[in-house]
């Protein structure tokens, strides 16, 4: 194929990167995805022509997803986008703005790898909106970067005083939360200014958003972190036993000495993936590895550095998600990496109130309640921090009854 | 031109451009492969395998997961009866080469026994839901692996990489699980399956061009190749004993290839001359028309038609 075709493999050989949007209704999140796949050219004829044209273009109309959704009028669930430049592929994880779906955020926050929040400039008066210093606080708690997409700019006439007013608001938010990786970008959803093709205002030099999202590292996995490799199933090439995964952290090469289960010492022979031997793996390979001595390895252990510690008692943040409110003395099953065991919310130490970040005590978990509580486990778990290791630093629970999925666990202390 | 970088040479030293190029198909593979590798804690797991492009590479994927063992699926194919021939060959040749069982369940047999009643003239595709629930039954598959990719349509935007289904088989778009992480829920009552799509994260784009990177077989219907055509409403109908030229319809001979192989009577093939993987990627990336919007007559109907289906057991 000559060289121009090759140009066209562009689209696909960059990274894939996975952010997701955060506004409220009105702040024009929606449009802005639909501006962000139309301007990507990934909407083809077909879809495009659904949007109407000229002062009828309804961006919004695109994110709008079931029927029943549409008849109310609001996105209730997350959903998932996908368009690409020449540079990265991106997939949107599009979560709601309305305040009691603080779960979705959360949901479509954990597969992503960073967050763009869209605050709507000529409506801002002095203070940041609770919503928006909700969206800002499960970005924080989520551990994800914020990309600030400052939208309406086009109503404030450009005002460069508004665009720094909201900068200086949410800087100072930001500050309170301990949110340290923040870029703004001013933008025009509806007129495509500073979102994938460069705009107004004079005054602004700075990047467009998508060269923002360009930029993002792909993925909060640390190749540099220790290793952890939790083992999803056991595989057999005759007699010898290979323990199949995906590297969560860190990297993994045949000779290395590794942790198989607490206190057991172990070394690599082998790492494999499709079942060829490869002389390493890092961080989101999903491969197989075979031990040196033959060990008894079981699904749920994991495969990790020297330096591994387990605990059966975590100090996390829990995100209620269920509408059935946790039961004081209620066994859920705990899931880490592979493993599921029994766990008991022993305590409730407080209710966080997201949007000032105050603390209450409080007896019960509510859905879309973010607390800080204790957790006891029936078989040891990996004693990771979610700041430091959020692959393993982070669990979640089901109810053993409905099979639910009813919260999402962020552990920030471990005890022995 | 083709992209020489598989994931065993990326990962050796000195190879670091070739991760960079590589990285968003291995970032794709690997989830693939842990997901499929998760529903090793289910007992009685199906692969819908139909001999499309994305079953084909689905199937890749597991042979992958799980070797040097055989992948502890079976294949299940829903046949509407109206396949073209070369893509039943496809799919019996290749659980031949893979050792794997293969099920067919047939609409025809639904039909007969009643529970499938169509309209006269009406495709036979929406009523694949019903014959998959009847298999499902009658097999107890407690997870059925599907190609379905999230790309292809608003409501499948919203689906779960681990979709739970009742006992009624229905999807519950208002009760679905959060899905955190990688840390999948597998769990289900008696009675009750999971769907599970490895591909959710995959767009066309990335199914043809693993397709060129792995070299995946796939039946000839997806290459350029000679087929009497009508036009009608912007569409390309093929030619074929099912689907017959009406009374003063214009028969063109046309060099064309499908984007999508279901049921004869409801996929429509498109004007192209791309004769291998990596041309119809270049036609893919470039394409004006979604493929479900451009082939499948049975979407048209109306915008929330892939919804309805789903609701009703669709993939």
């Amino acid at each position: 194929m000559d060289g121009a075709a090759g140009q066209s493999w562009a689209p696909w050989s960059g990274e894939q990167i996975r952010f997701t949007t955060a506004g409220s209704v009105d702040d024009g999140k929606s449009t802005l995805i639909g501006r962000l796949l139309l301007d990507a050219d990934a909407l083809r004829r077909d879809q495009a022509a659904t949007l109407g044209e000229g002062d009828d273009l309804d961006l919004a109309a695109l994110t709008d997803g079931l029927e029943a959704e549409q008849a109310q009028g609001i996105t209730i669930d997350v959903a998932y986008r996908y368009f690409a430049t020449r540079a990265a592929s991106f997939v949107i994880a599009d979560a709601p703005g309305h305040e009691q779906y603080t779960r979705n955020m959360v949901t479509a926050a954990s597969t992503s790898d960073v967050a763009v929040l869209v605050i709507d400039a000529s409506r801002f008066e002095g203070e940041l909106k609770p919503q928006t210093r909700r969206h800002a606080a499960i970005a924080t708690l989520m551990g994800l970067n914020v990309i600030v997409a400052v939208n309406k700019m086009d109503l404030t006439g450009w005002s460069e005083e508004r665009f720094e007013d909201i900068r200086a608001a949410f800087r100072d938010a930001a500050g309170v939360l301990g949110l340290s990786h923040v870029s703004f970008v001013p933008i025009s959803a509806k007129n495509g200014d500073n979102v994938v093709r460069r705009g107004n205002p004079p005054w602004w030099a700075g990047p467009t958003l998508i060269e923002l999202l360009e930029t993002v590292r792909p993925s909060r996995a640390r190749a540099d972190g220790a290793l952890r490799l939790p083992v999803q199933t056991i595989l057999r090439d005759g007699e010898t036993r290979i323990y199949a995964g995906r590297v969560e952290s860190g990297a993994v090469r045949a000779g290395d000495s590794v942790s198989v289960g607490i206190g057991v010492a172990s070394r690599v022979t082998a790492v494999l993936k499709s079942g060829r031997p490869v002389t390493s793996a890092e961080v989101g390979a999903s491969v197989g590895l075979q031990l040196a001595d033959d060990r008894d390895l079981a699904i749920g252990d994991v495969i990790a550095d020297a330096e591994v510690r387990y605990t059966r008692e975590v100090v996390a943040d829990l995100c209620w998600l269920d509408g059935h409110a946790w039961t004081v003395g209620r066994r859920y099953q705990l899931r880490q990496g592979s493993l599921e065991t029994q766990a008991l919310i022993a305590q409730v130490q407080f209710v966080r109130d997201i949007s000032d970040f105050s603390e209450r005590e409080s007896a019960d978990l509510q859905v879309n309640d973010i607390a800080r509580v204790r957790v006891t486990t029936r078989e040891p778990i990996l004693a990771d921090l979610y700041s430091e290791n959020p692959a393993t630093g982070a669990f979640v629970l089901f109810d053993p009854d409905s099979n639910q999925t009813c919260a999402a666990g962020m552990i920030r202390e471990t005890r022995q | 031109m083709r992209a020489a970088y598989k994931y065993d040479d990326a990962v050796s030293e000195g190879a670091t451009e070739a991760v960079a190029q590589a990285s968003r198909l291995d970032r794709l593979e690997a989830e693939a492969v842990y997901i499929l590798r998760e529903l090793v804690v289910f007992e009685r797991p199906a692969l819908m395998f139909s001999g499309g492009k994305d079953s084909a590479v689905l199937l890749d994927l597991a042979l992958r997961a799980f070797a040097p063992q055989r992948p502890p699926f079976v294949l299940l194919h829903i046949d509407t009866g109206h396949n073209y021939a070369d893509v039943i060959d496809y799919r019996d040749q290749r659980a031949r080469d893979t050792g794997l069982e293969l099920i067919v369940r047939k609409v025809e047999d639904s039909i007969a026994r009643g529970s499938v009643q169509l309209a006269n003239g009406a495709s036979r595709n929406a009523a694949q839901a019903v014959t998959l629930l009847e298999a499902q039954q009658e097999l107890r598959f407690d997870a059925l692996i599907g190609g379905a990719r999230r790309d292809e349509d608003k409501a499948r935007a919203k689906e779960r990489v681990f979709s739970h289904r009742d006992a009624f088989g229905s999807w519950r778009p208002r009760a679905q699980r959060p899905e955190l992480w990688g840390l999948y829920n597998r769990r289900i009552a008696p009675g009750e399956h999971m769907r599970v799509f490895p591909l959710s994260n995959w767009t066309e784009a990335d199914v043809w061009a693993y397709i060129a990177r792995e070299d995946i077989p796939l039946p000839s219907l997806y290459y350029t190749h000679k087929r009497d055509v009508v036009r009608r409403d912007g569409l390309l109908f093929p030619v074929t004993p099912i689907t017959p030229a009406g009374e003063g319809d214009m028969v063109e001979c046309l060099n064309v290839r499908f984007r999508t192989v279901g049921d004869i009577s409801c996929t429509c093939p498109v004007e192209s001359f791309a004769a291998d993987a990596e041309q119809v990627l270049l036609e893919t990336i470039t394409a004006t028309a979604s493929e479900r919007g451009a082939t499948r007559m049975d979407d048209r109907v109306n915008r929330a038609a892939m919804e309805r289906r789903k609701l009703e057991g669709y993939f």
